[in-house]
Order: structure tokens, then sequence, then C-alpha cells
């Protein structure tokens, strides 16, 4: 049987079939060994071969009415676009892409965003300090009672100093570590950038109660002439991770506009565009809450002075500063 | 502001198809939840596993109390799990472990390349969307009333953005532009057309008139094909499937509306129809290249481009 025997279409595949099959046992490889370890040869074939195909099949589709054909070609073309256009990153540069460009800048750029965090988390202090200062009872429905250790209106101003300046710490090392990421503060933090999408609002309301926890807790200490004393032992590790509360609400915040004001985009467009930013955000406020952990857990009890635990908590937030406003500035 | 419902006027592409930078449209099937929960129920259970073996390691080291054990447990899964994610669907092109078991895969909306943030993303807000909202659920009581409405408020609002749109995207694929589809597999099966059944001599065989041609369309020639692959199929496997009476129903069928003439004897039936299905395709293939796009049998004239 000659080849003019054959229909056009039958011919059209027994011209192109060696090439496909060459590009099956391809991909295969590519998928299974990577193509960082394919030979140039073999890489190279790939990418012409998948072209080839993919011309193959915008031809067939219009020529052949071989059911069988067509969904062969379909999920060999699919399968090879999807070893062709592989993510070829190497993780080392994207780590030190991200510090020192992807997250200044983006930090950067949605600074008013982290503003507003800022604010909601003021404002809840000064609200809380101001209802304290008014009415002690306030103290016991802004603190459950775990958060606030057994202190209260109730304890004694001695009492109150053992805790700031303890000698003797319950626990120590990788467990002081773990039980303090886990504490309130991470859980806020999560919640706040979690919650923004859904309207802003659940970010904005628990920053602010955040804020107003800390205000009682404040005005506590300051009625009995500890102020700075609690401000030295909340600013070791305080700064860096009330900042990263603020920057993770600053991320839910943004997430949260994109879906309440899209603009001319549709809210899908909108909240992509809006994610490029926020989750760098999310990333920062994690790298912070560990390194507030490490100095609550490690920090805290090692540093008993007041005035060293002032300088070394706001020395940090200098840093983070530092970090933000000049990391990743290309020259002109 | 004008408060109006957005009509989308512009007309979208069917679900499941992707634009790749060559041009030609795939498709690509959509995975559906189902597949999904079981490749994150199998992932789940594989960094557990690994967090359980660090931590029974720590403890054994005597690193650390016993009353905070629970809190070191925790944090073992997290940083396990986090960076496990991320790293699966970069290494493995947008598939984690469960996933390849269900041979499904990540892929980028815009048929682009798979981006590193975009990887990133979808991770950071599935612990947001599934695991926050989980341990939540397993840390219910009936005690906080408000917590417990918030916690199953939260959970029903993430369940509900898969369900509601196409491409079974969750918030984090939304914002990822991601979504999950079936892996293809491509299965090279032999051209019908191109291998025709032996004949024993040129004018035994069967002869068809274009006219006789004319009643079908690719639907019909389609099932026709699946027929006699499925028949192929069978007398490979060297099982009889015991089709004669539909494969006489076809042929008896076939020659009513064509108005072929010949009786075909019950040896030949197979061998008429595979040498209707090559003249049949033939035709029709011929047709299309001049613009008439049979679809089914109920193509009329009118239909043709003028």
């Amino acid at each position: 049987m000659s080849e003019a025997d054959l229909i056009r279409s039958a011919r059209f595949r027994k011209e192109r079939e060696a090439g496909w099959q060459r590009l099956e046992a391809l991909v295969a490889r590519a998928e299974r060994d990577g193509l960082q370890r394919m030979e140039f040869a073999e890489a190279r074939d790939l990418a012409a071969l998948y072209r080839q195909a993919s011309t193959s099949l915008a031809i067939a589709r219009e020529i052949s009415l071989d059911k069988g054909l067509l969904n062969y070609l379909e999920a060999l073309t699919a399968r090879a676009y999807l070893s062709v256009y592989a993510p070829q990153e190497r993780l080392g540069g994207l780590f030190r892409k991200f510090f020192t460009q992807g997250a200044p800048q983006a930090m950067r750029r949605s600074w008013l965003f982290i503003a507003i965090g800022f604010l909601c988390m003021g404002m809840g202090v000064l609200a809380g300090y101001q209802l304290y200062l008014e009415n002690p009872s306030w103290y016991h429905v802004f603190l459950p009672p775990e958060l606030a250790d057994g202190r209260g209106p109730s304890s004694t101003t001695e009492e109150l100093r053992r805790v700031i300046y303890d000698e003797d710490p319950s626990a120590s090392g990788l467990g002081a570590f773990a039980t303090t990421l886990f504490s309130h503060n991470t859980r806020i933090a999560i919640f706040v950038f979690g919650l923004g999408v859904f309207l802003c609002a659940p970010a904005i309301l628990l920053t602010f109660y955040n804020g107003l926890v800390l205000g009682a807790f404040y005005a506590l200490h300051a009625e009995r002439g500890l102020g700075a004393d609690l401000g030295g032992w909340l600013s070791i590790h305080g700064v860096t991770e009330i900042s990263a509360i603020c920057i993770a609400c600053g991320g839910g915040l943004q997430l949260g506009a994109a879906v309440l004001f899209p603009g001319d985009r549709t809210r899908r467009r909108a909240l992509y565009h809006a994610g490029r930013d926020a989750a760098k955000l999310a990333l920062v406020a994690a790298v912070m809450l560990v390194a507030a952990a490490l100095l609550e857990g490690v920090g805290r009890q090692l540093v008993q002075d007041m005035v060293a635990r002032y300088a070394l908590g706001w020395g940090i937030g200098l840093c983070w500063l530092a970090w933000f406003t000049l990391g990743g500035r290309t020259r002109p | 502001m004008k408060l109006r419902w957005r009509k989308n006027s512009r007309a979208t592409p069917p679900a499941g198809e992707l634009v790749p930078p060559e041009g030609v449209p795939l498709k690509l099937e959509v995975a559906g939840l189902g597949v999904r929960l079981a490749a994150q129920i199998t992932d789940v259970i594989l960094t557990l596993v690994a967090a359980v073996c660090l931590l029974i390691l720590v403890a054994s080291l005597g690193f650390s109390a016993p009353e905070t054990l629970m809190a070191i447990g925790s944090l073992m899964f997290f940083i396990i799990r986090v960076p496990y994610y991320v790293l699966a669907e970069l290494a493995w092109n947008g598939q984690t472990v469960g996933k390849r078991l269900m041979k499904i895969k990540v892929i980028s909306h815009d048929g682009k390349s798979l981006s590193t943030h975009a990887l990133v993303l979808r991770n950071l807000m599935k612990e947001a969307e599934i695991f926050l909202p989980a341990t939540l659920l397993l840390t219910l009581d009936a005690a906080t009333p408000l917590a417990s409405g918030l916690a199953l408020g939260w959970i029903a609002a993430g369940l509900m953005v898969p369900l509601c749109n196409r491409y079974r995207q969750r918030l984090g694929d939304l914002m990822a532009g991601t979504h999950v589809i079936h892996q293809p597999v491509p299965v090279l099966l032999q051209d019908l057309a191109g291998n025709p059944a032996p004949r024993t001599s040129r004018k035994e065989g069967f002869v068809f008139l274009a006219h006789q041609l004319d009643h079908y369309g690719a639907f019909e020639l389609q099932t026709l094909e699946t027929l006699l692959r499925a028949q192929e199929a069978s007398a490979e496997r060297g099982r009889d499937l015991k089709q004669g009476a539909t494969i006489e129903a076809v042929v008896e069928k076939i020659r009513q509306k064509i108005g072929y003439a010949n009786k075909v004897p019950a040896a030949q039936r197979l061998e008429f129809l595979r040498a209707f299905y090559n003249a049949q395709r033939a035709h029709l293939e011929q047709r299309q290249l001049f613009g008439e796009k049979r679809k089914d049998k109920h193509y009329t004239a009118k239909d043709a481009p003028s």
C-alpha cells in the first residue's frame, strides 16, 4: 500500500509521528530528572519539538476528524507545555532577592496600609490607657485571664515588679522559644493577616483590640510608678513584635482594600495584584515574629537592666527601620 | 459612585482552557475538590509523621521540659509544613507528594510558568485558609459561643470560595493566579484509517459514492470510531466482545440511511464498517478543507457559510 492511498490526515500523522514519540520520551525524562540534568541537545529538542507539536495540534484541529489523534496531541502538547514552562529559579537566589530587594521595596510601596495598621494599634493603646484611668475594672474586660498571668488591679506593686525583673525563669531555651512564638501575639498576627481579606473590618478590630490590651496593661503599671520599667520589659521584644502585628495588619488591609475598592479591575484581578505585596508583608512579619520570640525567650531573662533593655529593643527596631527604608534601592 | 451589577460582556473561554505563549489553546481539565482534598490529606499525614519523628528526637535528647512539649510539637509541624509545600511545588513544578499520587498539578492561570511568588502566596494562604480554621475547629467549645460562631463562619466562607468559581480556586489560588488541573496522559492509539483491514482484492472492496457520504457528520464519524476502537481493543486482548447484534444493527442502520443496496455478509460486517469509516472520514475532511464543517447529521445547507 503506497502513501498516496492514505487520506490526507493519515498522511499528516505518518509524517510527524516519529517526532511526537521522541517528544513523549523527552517529556517523560524531563519530568523524572528535571530539565537541569538533561543534556543541551535534549533540552533544545524538547523545546523545538514542543513547538512543532503545538503547531501540529493547531493544524490537526482543522484538518483531522480522528478523535484518537486529537486527544493524543492535546494531552502530549499540554504535558510538554508543563515541562517546558517549569519554574527555573534557584533557591539561594530567591532568598537573597527577597531580603535585599523584594521585601523592603514592598514595604515602601505599601507604607500607607502599614501606617493605618500602626494607627489602629496606637488608637487602641490610647483608648485602653484612658479607659483604665477612668475605671480600673475595664482591665478585666480587655485582658483574658490567661494573658494577664495573675497580674491585675488587685496585685501589689511588689508583685508587678517581680514579674518584670524575673530572676528565676521557669522555662528556658527551646521550650521558652516555642511557647513564646505560639503565644498570643503570633496568633493575633496570623489572624489579622488572614482575616484582612474579609473586607478589612476583622483586621482593624483585632489590631485595635490588641492595642486596648496593651494600653490597659501599661496604665496598670504606670499608675504604680512602674511605667518606665514596664516599657523596658516590653520594648526588648515588643518593638519588633508589635511592629510585626502592625505590618501583618497592613498586609491584611491591602487585601481587604482590593476586595472593597477594586477600581477599574475585576475583584479577582485586584486581589491578584494586591497579593504580590501582601505576601511579602506577611513574610516580613513572620521573620520579625521569629526574631521577637528569640528576644523574648532568651534576651529578656539575660538582660535585666532597664536601660540596656531599652537600648536593645529600640536598637533592633532601628535596624528593622533601616532595612525597610534603605534596602533594595536601585541607583538611578 | 454607580452601584450596578457589572455584566461581563466579554465571552469567557470555557473552563479548563489555557492559552500558552504559543497561542494554541490547550484543554486542561480542572481538578475537583475531592481529589485535592485527598492530596491534601496525604501531605498532612506526611508532614505530621515527620514532625512527630523530629519531636521524638528532640525529646529524647532532653532539650525540653514535658510541659512545653505540645508547643514544641506544633512548632515542629509548622516549620516542616510551610517550607515543604513551597519547596516541593517549586522542585516538582507544581506538585507535592500528595499531588503526584493523585496525578494533579498546579498551573499558572495566565499560561506562563509558575512563579515563586505565586507558589509562596498560595501556600501561605493555605495556612490562613485551611490550617488555622482546622485548629480552631479542634479547639472549639461550647463555653465561647462567639468564637465558635466566628470560626464556623470563617470555615464556611473559606469553603464557599472554591465552590463558587469555575476553576475551583481557593482564595490563595485567586491571589496567586493559579489553579489545579488533572495531569493529561498522552496515549497514541492506532490510526484506523492509516492501517486499513487487508483486502483480498481491489474489486471486492466496498465502494461508496459521494451522495452516500453526505448523510453523516463528525459526531457520527467519531462515534463509529469509538465503536471500532473498542472492537479492536477486545480483539487484541483475545476476548471476543459479544457485540455481534450491535454490529449488525449498526451496519443495517448505515445501509438503510445511505441507501447501500448490496447485502453485507456476516463475516464482512467489520470490514464494511472500516471501509465506510475511511471513506466517510476522507469525505468529511475534504469538505472541511473547503470550509464546510459538518458537526453532525442535522447539518443543512443553510448552516454553510455563504
